[in-house]
C-alpha cells in the first residue's frame, strides 16, 4: 500500500516536472528538431525554393558536394576563420580576465570598454567596423595609419586582408562575454592554493601554467566549445562586412548555405551543406567534450 | 520513443511533400468586409509610397470596398531574396514589384499571376513591344512595367565650376560627351578639387549593381553581357575595352570612388554618379547645384540603358482576383501619368504628352526630354535571364578579381564568360 502511494507520488512529481518543461520541449521540437529532420529530408531532394519544386534525388546532392570546388573552399575559409577567432579570443579574454580579476588599476574602465561591443547588436557592430575599415584615405583606420607613416589598405576588399579584418572584428565583438565568464572563474579560484604556490617560490609564469590555468580549465573548455560553435556559425559579420568577398575569400560555410538556399534557390543542396556542417560541429563538440577529463583536473 | 520518431518523420515528409506541390494560382474569392492588401516594393520614400497608397484608396472607392494597404519596403540588395521567401510563406504580398533581371525566373516560378484577363480594357498598342517583351510569355501577360527608367548622369555643377570643366550637359549639346571625355573630366575634377569624379550607381557598382554599372559603358562600345540568342559577349574585345576604361579610371586615375569607400555623390563627395529619375528626390535639399545629362556615348555611338520594374499580382495570394484588378488599375493611363515624374512609363501616350516633360518639379522639361524621354525611346533593358539569380551569385566571385590594380581584364572577362555560358546557353 505504501509502495503504491510512493509510486503515485513519484508519477505526480514527474508529471509536474514535465508540465514545467513542456513549453521549452514543445518549442524545441517545433523550431529546432522538426526543421532539423526536414533539412535532413530535403538533403536527399532536388529542391528549388523559388519554383517550389522538389523531387527525390537520393545521394546526388552528397555526391555533388564532394565535387564542388566552392564547398572545399568554404570549408577551408571556415577553418581559417575558426583558427583565427578561437585562439585569439581565448588568449585575449583570459589575459584580460586575469588582469581585471586581479583588481589592478583602471579595472572598471577596461571592463566597460571590453564589454561594450558584447552588448551592441551584431549588425551595428559590423556596420561600425565596415566604416572604420573603409579603403583609401577616408577610412578612420587608414587615416590613422597614414598619419603614423604606415601604408593604408583596402581592408575588406583586398584578398590578403579581408579574412584578417573580419576575424579581428569578430574577436572584439565577442571578447566581452568570454571575459565575463573568465572573471567569474578567476574570482572563484581558491586563493589558498595560489598563496601556497607563491610561498613555495613560484613565479608569475609557473603560477599561471601550473596552478591558475588548471584551476580555470573547466571554464576554458566551456568557452572554447561555445567559441568554436559560434565561429562555425558566423553569418552577420560576413554578410554585412564582406558579402563573402573578395573572390569568395571570406565565404564561410554558413554564408555559402545562405547563398545556395536564398540567393540561388537551391534548397536541396543547401540542406546537404547544412547537414555536413551540423555533423562537423557535432564531432568537434564531442571531441572537445571527450578530452575534457584529460586536461581538466579540477571540475565542480 | 520509436513511435514518436516515426510520427515526427512522417509529419516532416508530409510537410515536405505539401511544400513540393509547386505553384498553382489560387481561385479568386469575393471579399467580405475590409480587405488587407500587402504590397512589396523597394522604395522607402514616403512621398512615393503615399502616391501608391492613393491609387489603392481610389481603386477601393471605385470597387465600393474597404482596403487596408500595407506597403512593405525591402532593401534593393535583398529584394529578390526576401520576396522569394515571403512568397513561400504566410506573409506573402498580394502585389509586388519585380526587377527586370529576375522577371523570367519569377514568371517561370508561377508566382506571377496571369493578368491578361484583368487587363482586357488595356490598349496594348500604347505599350511599346520592347517595354512589354519581358513580361509576356506565350501571349499571356504576367507583369505591367510601371517604371521604364533610363540611366543618366547626375552631376554636381559646383564641383565642375570649381575644377573649371565643361559640364556633361554642355558636352552633350556640343557632341563631345563620350566615355573618353567622361574619364578625362573625372580625373580633372579629382586632380583639381580632391573630390572623386565619379561614384557608381548607388555606390553598388562593385557588388549588388555590377552590371548596372558596367553595361552602359559596355553597350556604348558595342559589347554586351549576352544577347537574346544566348551568345555570351562579355569577353568580346568591345566589352573588354569598355571594362578596361572603367578599371583604369579606378586604379590608374584614382578618379572613381573605389571599392570599400563610402564617399557619396548625394553628400557632395563625388562629382558625378549614374541615377534614374526616382533618385532625383535625394537632391531636393539643394545643398549643391546639380544637373543631369544622358549617358556618354562610346565607339558604337550612344546606347541608352533602361532599368525596368513591373508590378505583379501574387498568383498564390489570398486576394489574387482583387490584386490583379488592383495591378491593372495602378498601371492605367491616368495613374501612370501621375507617377511619370518619378517612374517614367512605358506608355507611349504618356511619354509623348506635354505633361510628362513637366511631371517632376525638380527636373526641367529640357532635362526630361534629353536625359529621359529620348533614352526611353532608344534604350535597351538591362540583361535578364531565367537563371539570373545563379548567374549573379556565381559571377560576382569572378568579378571581384577585377577590383585589383594589376587585374588582367581580358582574363577575368573570359572567366566571367565561362560562368555566363554555363547558365545562359
Amino acid at each position: 500500500m505504501q509502495q503504491s502511494s510512493l509510486r503515485s507520488q513519484q508519477r505526480l512529481e514527474a508529471a509536474t516536472g514535465y508540465t514545467f518543461i513542456a513549453p521549452q520541449l514543445i518549442g524545441f521540437a517545433l523550431f529546432v528538431l522538426a526543421p532539423l529532420v526536414m533539412i535532413f529530408v530535403y538533403s536527399f531532394q532536388q529542391k528549388n525554393l523559388l519554383f517550389g519544386t522538389s523531387e527525390f534525388a537520393g545521394l546526388a546532392n552528397y555526391k555533388e558536394l564532394f565535387k564542388d570546388d566552392l564547398f572545399w573552399k568554404t570549408m577551408g575559409n571556415t577553418l581559417v576563420f575558426s583558427l583565427g577567432v578561437v585562439p585569439l579570443n581565448l588568449v585575449l579574454s583570459l589575459a584580460i580576465a586575469l588582469y581585471v580579476g586581479g583588481g589592478s588599476r583602471g579595472v572598471g574602465f577596461v571592463r566597460s570598454i571590453i564589454f561594450l561591443p558584447a552588448i551592441t547588436s551584431g549588425v551595428a557592430w559590423s556596420i561600425v567596423c565596415k566604416y572604420l575599415l573603409q579603403g583609401g584615405d577616408t577610412g578612420p583606420i587608414n587615416w590613422f595609419l597614414l598619419h603614423l607613416g604606415l601604408s593604408a589598405h583596402n581592408w575588406l576588399f583586398e584578398k590578403g586582408w579581408a579574412m584578417g579584418s573580419v576575424i579581428v572584428s569578430r574577436v572584439l565583438k565577442n571578447l566581452g562575454m568570454n571575459v565575463l565568464i573568465f572573471i567569474g572563474a578567476v574570482l572563484n579560484m581558491p586563493q589558498d592554493v595560489i598563496e601556497a604556490g607563491k610561498i613555495d617560490g613560484a613565479g608569475h609564469a609557473r603560477l599561471f601554467w601550473k596552478i591558475k590555468l588548471p584551476l580555470l580549465m573547466p571554464s576554458v573548455l566551456m568557452v572554447m566549445i561555445v567559441t568554436v560553435i559560434g565561429s562555425m556559425r558566423v553569418f552577420d559579420t560576413i554578410k554585412l562586412m564582406t558579402d563573402g568577398g573578395p573572390e569568395g575569400s571570406t565565404m564561410v560555410m554558413v554564408y555559402y548555405i545562405y547563398h545556395k538556399a536564398f540567393k540561388m534557390f537551391d534548397t536541396g543542396f543547401a540542406s546537404t551543406l547544412s547537414i555536413v556542417l551540423f555533423l562537423i560541429v557535432l564531432v568537434l563538440t564531442l571531441l572537445q567534450w571527450s578530452v575534457r577529463k584529460k586536461v581538466s583536473y579540477y571540475e565542480n | 520513443m520509436k513511435k514518436m520518431t516515426a510520427l515526427l518523420l512522417s509529419a516532416c515528409v508530409a510537410m515536405g511533400s505539401l511544400a513540393a506541390q509547386g505553384t498553382k494560382e489560387t481561385a479568386p474569392v469575393a471579399p467580405k468586409g475590409p480587405v488587407d492588401i500587402k504590397i512589396s516594393t523597394w522604395t522607402s520614400n514616403k512621398d512615393q509610397i503615399a502616391i501608391l497608397d492613393s491609387f489603392v484608396r481610389e481603386f477601393a472607392q471605385k470597387k465600393g470596398i474597404e482596403i487596408h494597404a500595407d506597403f512593405e519596403t525591402i532593401t534593393f540588395a535583398e529584394y529578390t531574396t526576401k520576396l522569394s521567401l515571403e512568397l513561400q510563406g504566410n506573409s506573402a504580398p498580394d502585389a509586388y514589384w519585380v526587377l527586370e533581371n529576375t522577371a523570367p525566373a519569377f514568371i517561370a516560378s508561377g508566382y506571377m499571376a496571369d493578368l491578361t484577363d484583368a487587363l482586357q480594357a488595356y490598349d496594348y498598342s500604347d505599350f511599346s513591344q520592347p517595354a512589354m517583351g519581358l513580361w509576356v510569355k506565350n501571349g499571356r501577360t504576367y507583369g505591367v512595367p510601371f517604371s521604364t527608367s533610363p540611366f543618366f548622369v547626375l552631376y554636381n555643377e559646383d564641383l565642375f565650376a570649381k575644377a573649371g570643366q565643361k559640364t556633361p550637359s554642355e558636352m552633350a549639346s556640343d557632341g563631345t560627351w563620350t566615355w573618353e571625355n567622361f574619364r578625362k573630366t573625372s580625373k580633372a575634377i579629382k586632380d583639381a578639387t580632391g573630390v572623386y569624379g565619379f561614384q557608381t550607381v548607388d555606390g553598388g557598382g562593385y557588388d549588388a549593381r555590377i552590371l548596372h554599372n558596367l553595361i552602359p559603358i559596355v553597350r556604348a562600345y558595342g559589347g554586351d553581357a549576352w544577347d537574346d540568342q544566348g551568345n555570351v559577349k562579355i569577353n568580346s574585345k568591345e566589352s573588354v575595352a569598355a571594362i578596361k576604361l572603367f578599371h583604369d579610371m579606378v586604379y590608374e586615375d584614382g578618379s572613381v570612388v573605389p571599392p570599400g569607400d563610402q564617399s557619396d555623390f548625394y553628400a557632395g563627395a563625388a562629382a558625378m554618379t549614374v541615377g534614374q529619375v526616382s533618385r532625383v528626390s535625394k537632391l531636393a535639399d539643394g545643398s549643391f547645384k546639380w544637373g543631369m545629362a544622358p549617358m556618354p556615348s562610346g565607339s558604337a555611338g550612344s546606347s541608352a540603358v533602361i532599368g525596368q520594374a513591373a508590378i505583379a499580382a501574387n498568383a498564390k495570394g489570398k486576394n489574387v482576383g482583387l490584386a490583379k484588378e488592383l495591378v491593372a488599375y495602378m498601371t492605367n493611363k491616368d495613374c501612370v501619368a501621375r507617377i511619370a515624374g518619378i517612374w517614367p512609363p512605358a506608355r507611349k501616350s504618356v511619354l509623348e504628352s506635354e505633361g510628362f516633360l513637366s511631371s517632376n518639379k525638380l527636373v526641367t522639361p529640357q532635362q526630361m526630354k534629353t536625359a529621359v524621354a529620348a533614352s526611353i525611346k532608344s534604350g535597351r533593358v538591362l540583361p535578364s535571364h531565367i537563371k539570373y539569380p545563379q548567374i549573379e551569385v556565381e559571377s560576382k566571385m569572378v568579378w571581384d578579381k577585377l577590383w585589383n590594380k594589376d587585374a588582367d581584364v581580358q582574363a577575368i572577362c573570359d572567366e566571367v564568360a565561362k560562368v555566363y555560358t554555363k547558365y545562359v546557353k
